[in-house]
């Protein structure tokens, strides 16, 4: 259970236990605020739904005010967070793979294993698909490794890479966010489509 | 109010004050004063004298040896390459820039144990870890490196040719230099410190 509470040895057990239990509580979220329909999913793309914008930000938000504060009352050592490596181009090609795959099924893998459970068949589909899409990077693997590993920043923070504290890029994320809910409400009106967000 | 204002309004606040804390203010993984002295008796401290002679040889650029005996002793004979930093001034601000650093490991040195491994705990509690000592001193040195040992048996191992030429330039060397003129040794000395100081650039 590092970083949190890093000093007791927890058997192997617990930790599997608690990433069990967390798992449950994230597909209990994700299917309370509706994102086993892909019809929401897709809204977001499309402007009609902004109901995954605001719950995945709400959510990042809490995390970052939620984990900077247990950092101050020494519960987290912040250093001990994995950071993701970045590589600039790959970065950039995956996440436009990751985005026309996700507009086209209408499913993201997570949300796409909480349809799963509700008995979506679609999402079954498309869960096999990413497995198949994971297959084929493995046999690619060896001719696209040189691009794959190109452009290696390491663990990249943005308030490192622009010289302010984590305190304050938090606030200037928290403004950020409440604007882009409000922007948000509003394209919800401009691209309204009749009676699709009632249905599942 | 609905329930989004109330929301955005306490996000805010809390970012805030956020931004007035300090960050990192416990580190819990941190280990006390008694922890650490723990650590450091269960550490195997000691750079051995044949592998002090090697990184005198190769002139090694990673390691710096540091004298903690009086100027005079130090003048009679040091390991070349070495600076002198007498024990009583280890917590002096000008030699903090040679203490405090992480590029270079510094091998402590005196002539008995004692004197280095209490300059390796007091630099160890001010939190400085590039830090070690020499096994045995300058006593140890003299006995082993510089004793011209005569070989007994029928065959030269690899290894032991490989220590035998060690020390035999380990020898070499440092009777030369130590038998130059004091002035000469002064001004290589003084030349050194210069050089260093140099590489480091700013202000003073």
């Amino acid at each position: 259970m590092a970083p949190l509470l890093s000093t007791p040895d927890f058997p192997i057990w617990l930790n599997l236990l608690t990433a069990v239990l967390i798992g449950i509580g994230f597909g209990f979220a994700l299917e309370q605020a509706g994102f086993s329909s892909s019809r929401k999913l897709t809204g977001m793309f499309y402007g009609y739904d902004t109901t995954v914008l605001k719950v995945f930000f709400t959510a990042a938000i809490v995390a970052l005010i939620g984990a900077q504060f247990l950092s101050y009352f020494g519960l987290i050592d912040l250093h001990r967070v994995f950071v993701n490596y970045y590589y600039v181009l790959p970065a950039i090609i995956g996440g436009i793979i990751m985005g026309v795959g996700f507009v086209m099924g209408g499913f993201c893998p997570g949300t796409g294993f909480s349809a799963l459970a509700i008995g979506k068949i679609d999402a079954l589909f498309y869960l096999l698909g990413g497995l198949l899409g994971a297959w084929i990077f493995a046999e690619v693997y060896p001719s696209i490794s040189e691009f794959a590993n190109s452009g290696f920043k390491g663990p990249a923070k943005i308030n490192e890479w622009l010289g302010i504290s984590p305190a304050i890029f938090s606030m200037i994320i928290i403004m950020m966010a409440i604007a882009m809910f409000w922007l948000a409400e509003k394209a919800e009106k401009k691209f309204a489509r009749p009676d699709i967000t009632n249905e599942l | 109010m609905n329930i989004r204002v109330i929301l955005s309004i306490c996000l805010l606040t809390l970012s805030v004050i956020l931004v007035f804390l300090p960050l990192n203010q416990n580190r819990k993984d941190q280990p006390t004063p008694f922890q650490q002295l723990e650590l450091l008796s269960e550490k195997e401290q000691g750079v051995s004298v044949d592998l002090a002679a090697r990184y005198m040889n190769e002139n090694d650029s990673t390691i710096q040896f540091i004298d903690i005996r009086t100027p005079a002793e130090f003048l009679e004979c040091n390991i070349p390459g070495s600076i002198n930093i007498p024990y009583e001034e280890l917590l002096n601000k000008e030699w903090q820039g040679y203490l405090n650093q992480t590029a270079k490991i510094n091998i402590l040195y005196a002539n008995g144990v004692i004197k280095s491994n209490l300059a390796l705990v007091l630099l160890n509690g001010k939190g400085y870890t590039n830090n070690d000592v020499l096994k045995g001193g300058m006593n140890e040195w003299f006995t082993t490196v510089m004793n011209e040992e005569e070989f007994i048996g029928e065959r030269l191992t690899a290894r032991e040719n490989s220590i035998f030429e060690n020390r035999r330039k380990a020898r070499m060397l440092f009777t030369e230099i130590n038998n130059a003129p004091d002035s000469l040794k002064n001004t290589f000395l003084k030349a050194k410190i210069i050089e260093e100081s140099k590489l480091d650039g700013g202000c003073e």
